[in-house]
């Protein structure tokens, strides 16, 4: 009798966003994966960002799987509309150059992490 | 203040008015108005004002009506700082309680003002949106206050008013409530590309990421922020009164009761 109360308790209905399992989540993030896949060619084309399609494919995967262990469906989707919304945003060209080649990075330099290398940057 | 400015423009005229017409005299009424006792006035604080007793009543029977209307999503109606009406729903009922208070006779509510956001992170429900309301037939104002959190999408009331559709994005981009059913929501006003919602109380005043032009890469980047001093917190509580004008003013929310059942 408890444990079904505490069951009840744990399980909080809520409103769905978007999707009401975990398989029409997993449908819609796919989906999303699929589209950025297609689109790659032309925001390269478009942007004229000096890096290759296979270089911006094995971004993206890496930026899908960041959030691989993601399992509240909800969050799910939020992630999923604001994916959306930043593809919408590179496909109609709002965005700029600048704003693409932002998810390499490239200007940071990795954090060190073994004694020597942050010696020597002066870090403790 | 329509009021005071209104007296302040009689009295000129009466100046002028005299010195234009009574001139040998106005040195003697001047004198004459200088010296004079005072009355036993109450001092008056043009600044301060004033609560309307007869608003009052019909602010707060008007909130027990659409409570009466709408029990289901109404949950509590409350006055603030004396005559502002406020009615405090459950999230479901937004499009509900705003179209009846556009549509209804009695209310019409036309112009939705402003959508503004709140955000409270010890809260269960720790956003609150607020709509502001206006009557241009009944020259009223209310506000319908809502609340939820960053996962439960709110009902979007573009189709009552016109005008949140702009408003809805706003909140969606400073404090990420998901509108569900919006028509175009997106980011209205920061830049693409920029990841978090600012008007969250757990976004850094700093934010999280710097940018600067690059000459090598003739472009942006951006870069994680690095402060070279910590944050600092300051202790800004004076040790005297700020406000004595409003030391007995309204109390800040008075909740309407419901009518008692006969």
């Amino acid at each position: 009798m408890a444990g079904r109360e505490a069951v009840k308790r744990a399980v909080q209905q809520v409103r769905p966003i978007l999707s009401v399992d975990r398989e029409e989540a997993r449908k819609r993030a796919l989906n999303l994966y699929k589209a950025w896949y297609r689109q790659m060619p032309y925001i390269v084309m478009d942007y004229d960002i000096p890096m290759s399609v296979e270089q911006c494919r094995s971004k993206l995967r890496e930026e899908f799987s960041k959030n691989r262990n993601v399992t509240d469906i909800r969050v799910i989707d939020m992630l999923v509309i604001k994916g959306q919304m930043e593809l919408k945003e590179s496909v109609e060209i709002w965005k700029q150059k600048g704003h693409i080649m932002r998810y390499w990075k490239e200007s940071q330099d990795p954090k060190p992490t073994d004694f020597l290398s942050k010696f020597i940057q002066g870090i403790n | 203040m329509a009021a005071i400015i209104r007296n302040l423009g009689a009295r000129i005229a009466c100046a002028t008015l005299a010195a234009k017409h009574v001139v040998p005299a106005a040195t003697t009424t001047l004198r004459f108005s200088s010296t004079a006792p005072a009355g036993a006035k109450p001092a008056e604080k043009p600044t301060v004002r004033k609560p309307d007793a007869a608003a009052r009543t019909h602010l707060s029977d008007f909130g027990r009506y659409v409570a009466e209307c709408m029990p289901k999503y109404v949950q509590k109606v409350q006055l603030t700082a004396g005559d502002e009406l406020e009615v405090l729903i459950a999230p479901e009922g937004v499009v509900p309680v705003l179209q009846f208070l556009k549509d209804h006779h009695q209310a019409q509510f036309t112009n939705l003002i402003d959508i503004a956001g709140m955000d409270v992170p010890c809260r269960k429900h720790r956003f609150e949106v607020i709509y502001n309301l206006l009557s241009l037939r009944y020259n009223a104002r209310v506000r319908v206050k809502t609340y939820t959190d960053e996962l439960t999408p709110l009902d979007s009331v573009c189709e009552v008013h016109k005008a949140a559709n702009w408003y809805e994005r706003e909140i969606w981009d400073m404090y990420g409530v998901f509108f569900a059913n919006h028509p175009d929501l997106r980011r209205i006003l920061t830049d693409y590309g920029f990841e978090g919602h600012p008007q969250r109380r757990d976004f850094p005043l700093s934010g999280y990421v710097e940018l600067r032009y690059d000459d090598e890469k003739k472009r942006v980047v951006c870069e994680p922020l690095e402060l070279a001093q910590e944050f600092r917190k300051f202790d800004l509580s004076a040790p005297w009164e700020q406000f004595p004008n409003f030391r007995n003013a309204n109390p800040p929310t008075e909740v309407v009761q419901p009518a008692e059942k006969k």
